[in-house]
């Protein structure tokens, strides 16, 4: 995957900032939204709310979609200084998806440097975590011998 | 019904409560907390079966139920009424999955290769009574290996469906918001194939086993070899105002594979999946999806049977709702068997020759 972020003069594409956000670190995501809020001015929440999102996977037998279950999420979703922001997160924490519909609505008037920085940390930080992760998955790989 | 033919003991009923609830002691953040971080493997059960992922309020379930799986679940899913459908998600495929254990009974050398993840499959069982006595059990930290597991893998039925292993049914994509759904229909039978996956993902982990251990044990059509098992994390994408689709977070997801020879000279094969971590229940209900073709009416593998007998809410609910008070109903049982009784004539005074 082409790895966005490691040149600072790119902006990161709408769809990577968003996973990028939903996974961020909740502290420092507040930070950065408290931030960004000043230059937004008046803010109109349009939606703050927890919710389902029904979750199908694909039956690997028939290629039959079918629903798993409901995930519990935290939806919101802004509007402020002519463009919205909306963020949504999986548990039910709404000062989360609310830094993140901030964060959305000011990059989406122009990813500034400080965005740009926070979104390269955390991506390397979310990487690595997988990253380390993987490798104590890889540690119990197995080669059975049959008699 | 009969029962709501009394009244009387609301006094005893809110004692009985108190009770209850006394033995259970004070429920604070902590202790819910303590529930969610000491029992993952509980949490999961319940979410799958309750169908509802959310790791604190199952915690919570749990610690207002006091561990009673089916008072903990009942709550999940009456809590889960009071919120709104936001999306339905786009469909997770297996080479999407964020693996961290993906092993095969049936093939020793399957592409991407075995990968034990986190399992007790070879550990000993041995209880550490030495905590007890006050010293702390504390884990030997992972070695890592110096490079990453691959992240995705493809099913193996994939991998067999290009070999011509087993059979490649033609499908066709379905939009999401069409996909049948269980929470807004009623289960008929012959069940479609995306209602039987679904009743199974929500279904009582116990009443599986009982009913897929059946047909292990040889009352049902075909022996099960694990093909695949996989416990991974699913991305939850769902689509931004703007139409962008992207990730709002991961869940654990669990999801089995079985396989036995089949009369068509082919490998026939069972699914099942489940929200969370739950191996016990995705390899019996694999098991019970690849017996029912052809099952015979009324066995433990025939469809209706394992989907009405497993459905955890529908049947602890039936069983414990005889505990309540059915004197009218018992009462009339008893006038018949008394009228009976009265109806019917003496026996016959022998008379000797």
């Amino acid at each position: 995957m082409f790895d966005q972020g490691d040149d600072p003069a790119q902006p990161f594409d709408h769809a990577r900032m968003l996973d990028i956000l939903a996974r961020a670190d909740a502290d420092r995501l507040a930070v950065l939204a408290e931030e960004l809020l000043g230059g937004l001015g008046a803010v109109e929440v349009v939606q703050s709310r927890t919710g389902l999102v029904m979750l199908p996977l694909r039956d690997t037998v028939q290629g039959t979609d079918f629903h798993l279950g409901e995930v519990l999420v935290a939806e919101a979703h802004i509007r402020a200084a002519g463009t919205e922001g909306y963020g949504m997160i999986v548990g039910r924490d709404l000062t989360r998806a609310m830094a993140m519909a901030v964060v959305d609505a000011a990059a989406s008037l122009g990813q500034t440097p400080a965005i740009r920085a926070f979104l390269r940390r955390e991506a390397a930080e979310q990487a690595a975590a997988d990253n380390a992760r993987l490798r104590e998955v890889e540690a119990t790989r197995v080669d059975m011998e049959t008699f | 019904m009969a029962y709501v033919a009394t009244r009387g003991g609301e006094r005893a009923i809110d004692q009985s409560e108190r009770l209850y609830r006394a033995g259970l002691g004070q429920i604070d953040a902590a202790r819910v907390d303590e529930i969610r971080r000491a029992l993952p493997m509980l949490i999961d059960r319940v979410m799958g079966e309750a169908s509802l992922y959310e790791p604190d309020l199952a915690a919570l379930a749990l610690a207002q139920a006091g561990g009673d799986l089916y008072e903990a679940v009942l709550l999940l899913r009456a809590w889960r009424t009071t919120q709104p459908r936001l999306a339905i998600a786009e469909a997770v495929l297996q080479d999407q999955l964020f693996t961290h254990r993906r092993i095969s009974a049936a093939f020793k050398d399957i592409p991407g290769g075995q990968i034990l993840g986190p399992s007790l499959d070879y550990a000993h069982r041995l209880l550490a009574t030495d905590v007890l006595r006050g010293v702390p059990f504390i884990p030997t930290a992972v070695d890592p290996a110096s490079v990453a597991a691959p992240a995705h893998q493809p099913s193996l039925a994939a991998w067999q469906k290009a070999q011509g292993l087993v059979a490649d049914p033609a499908r066709t994509d379905v939009a999401p918001d069409d996909i049948p759904d269980l929470t807004r229909e009623p289960l008929l039978f012959p069940a479609e194939r995306a209602h039987r996956l679904q009743s199974l993902a929500r279904a009582d982990t116990g009443g599986m086993l009982a009913l897929g251990y059946s047909a292990m044990r040889g009352y049902g059509n075909a022996h099960p070899t694990v093909n695949e098992l996989r416990l991974a994390e699913a991305e939850v994408r769902v689509r931004h105002p703007r139409g962008t689709v992207f990730s709002a977070g991961r869940v654990k997801v669990s999801q089995a594979e079985v396989t036995s020879k089949g009369k068509s000279g082919l490998l026939e094969l069972g699914f099942c999946a489940t929200l969370g971590w739950n191996e016990v229940k995705v390899i019996s209900g694999a098991t019970l999806d690849l017996n029912a073709p052809g099952a015979a009416k009324g066995s433990p593998v025939e469809e209706e049977f394992f989907l009405y007998h497993t459905e955890p809410v529908e049947a602890s609910g039936f069983c414990i709702h005889f505990k309540l008070p059915h004197y009218v109903t018992f009462q009339s049982s008893l006038d018949a068997l008394r009228g009976a009784k009265a109806a019917t004539p003496a026996a016959p005074v022998k008379v000797t020759a």
